[in-house]
């Protein structure tokens, strides 16, 4: 697999139930700093959408996303 | 509490004063016959937990400051002021009750707690003091209404990724079209799903099998606005669906298993050039017209059904899941008492968008439930509902028992004879 970005956390995601993986996307931000980078694993096409939504609503960054072998990788950035 | 959060408070309190909500907040006789109608009483005996007891919070704040009564002597007819301890109260009481409605059937009067509650519910949006991730997740919906064209692309690839398990699966190409078609102008069917694969996958499956001229649309069904009671998210998330069936000038809406959004669009979206209907009405339909046919032998055991309330009770569907049962079981259990009384799976009201934070309550206020299901005999326990699901997955775990907890629409598309 590649990895462009070093996550400083990685949350998997996969097959969860709505809206598991938004709400625990914003406790899994939480856990780390400001500036460090939280990796979300899933294998739900909605995330696509509502993670950037998700990420605009909550101040945070999504600084990369990467679709491979049917996992979605989405790189997100702590801002707030 | 400071004067102008008070008068703020009391204007939203007043705004969902109509005719309806006046005659539930003045008819309560107090007799009682709802006290073991509400599940959260029967498996935990605390009159906190009677739907009039719910009500009366809000009521007495009502009777403080709505009712001539009141106003002039309160401690008459127990009116209560607006303060910080009120809002605890009214949290307590709102997020206690999954606005199930089976406290109105029994009701001599139909007094409606659910609608008392969207009071509560409201009065705590006013205040911030609603569950925060409940408004994140509706502002989440919101903010992707407004930039979807920035999300497309990926999106896009996502549904892409997945056309692939449905042609393995199912060996089934949509005859030279796309096998999960999305922003299709002039499909006569826009299926709105969950974000969840699972919510895409077995359905697409099934309209491809039928031969439907469908889409897939670009925003998720559930409407988080509706489960933390504030309307004007409700309706702009409502919106975002509505917008999009006029923009691909579709006829036919049709809501994946998720008792909420069904509910909402059924019901709050007013006149519109096209139909409403539950995968769950279309699947019967589809069996009807002879348009798929399904394999009996392929569920083993007895089947039962939960009736999600948002679905069921409260958007009277109740005979097409029966028979689409019909064609997947020789032994289908009913549960007792029948459908119309059927017992709340214990996670409507956004309790289980609440998580982990509410595991204990669903648990322990829906043990009626747990007994309910046990009671059929059942093996295989079906439901139409995501919120469902996930409630009595959680609750066949804490309970041991046993069973395996089905989406309808999955074992519709497992049955498929193709
Ligand atoms: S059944 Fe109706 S009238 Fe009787 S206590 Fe309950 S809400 Fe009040
Ligand atoms: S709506 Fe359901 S959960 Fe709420 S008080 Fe009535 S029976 Fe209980």
């Amino acid at each position: 697999m590649s990895n462009a970005i070093q996550a400083d956390k990685v949350m998997d995601l996969k097959g969860l139930p709505c809206p598991m993986p938004v709400v625990k996307v914003s406790k899994g931000i939480k856990e780390v700093e400001v500036g460090q980078i939280l990796e979300a694993q899933t294998t739900d096409p909605g995330s696509l959408t509502d993670f950037p939504a998700w990420a605009r609503t909550s101040g945070n960054e999504i600084v990369d996303t990467i679709q491979e072998n049917g996992v979605i990788r989405i790189f997100i950035k702590r801002n707030v | 509490m400071d004067a102008k959060t008070r008068d703020d408070l009391l204007q939203l309190f007043q705004s969902k004063l109509n005719r309806a909500m006046t005659y539930y907040l003045e008819t309560c006789t107090r007799c009682g016959v709802c006290t073991t109608a509400c599940h959260v009483y029967q498996s935990m005996p605390q009159a906190k937990y009677i739907a009039a007891y719910r009500a009366e919070i809000v009521r007495r704040i009502y009777k403080k400051y709505f009712k001539g009564q009141g106003k002039v002597w309160p401690s008459y007819g127990e009116a209560k002021e607006l303060t910080e301890m009120a809002l605890e109260e009214l949290y307590e009481a709102a997020y206690s009750c999954t606005g199930c409605r089976r406290c109105m059937v029994y009701c001599p009067f139909g007094i409606d707690t659910q609608m008392i509650m969207s009071i509560a519910k409201l009065l705590l949006v006013g205040a911030h003091a609603e569950p925060e991730i409940l408004t994140l997740l509706a502002d989440t919906s919101i903010e992707k209404g407004k930039s979807i064209e920035f999300f497309k692309e990926g999106f896009l690839q996502g549904v892409k990724n997945l056309e692939q398990q449905v042609v393995e699966k199912w060996k089934l190409e949509a005859e030279g079209k796309t096998v999960i078609p999305v922003d299709v102008e002039g499909a006569d069917l826009l299926y709105v799903a969950l974000a969840g694969a699972h919510s895409i996958i077995p359905a697409a499956a099934v309209f491809n099998a039928a031969g439907e001229n469908w889409t897939l649309s670009f925003f998720e069904a559930v409407n988080f606005g509706a489960f933390v009671g504030d309307p004007t998210k409700t309706k702009l998330i409502l919106d975002r669906i509505v917008n999009e069936a006029k923009r691909l000038k579709v006829k036919e809406v049709c809501i994946c298993e998720c008792g909420t959004a069904y509910r909402v669009m059924k019901q709050l979206s007013g006149k519109q050039p096209f139909e409403v209907s539950s995968v769950t009405e279309v699947h019967a339909r589809y069996i009807r017209e002879g348009r798929i046919k399904l394999d009996k032998s392929r569920f083993q055991g007895p089947v039962t059904y939960h009736d999600p309330c948002q679905i069921a009770r409260n958007g009277g569907i109740l005979e097409e899941p029966r028979y689409i049962l019909q064609h997947l079981t020789d032994d289908y259990r009913e549960m007792a008492p029948d459908p119309r009384y059927n017992y709340c799976c214990g996670g409507g009201g956004g309790l289980v968008a609440l998580g982990e934070e509410t595991l204990d309550f669903r648990m322990k206020s829906a043990r009626v439930k747990a007994e309910q299901v046990q009671k059929t005999g059942a093996a295989i326990l079906a439901t139409a509902c995501e919120n469902c699901h996930t409630q009595l997955e959680n609750l066949n775990h804490h309970y041991k028992l046993g069973m395996n907890v089905q989406f309808l629409t999955s074992m519709v598309a497992d049955a498929l004879v193709i």
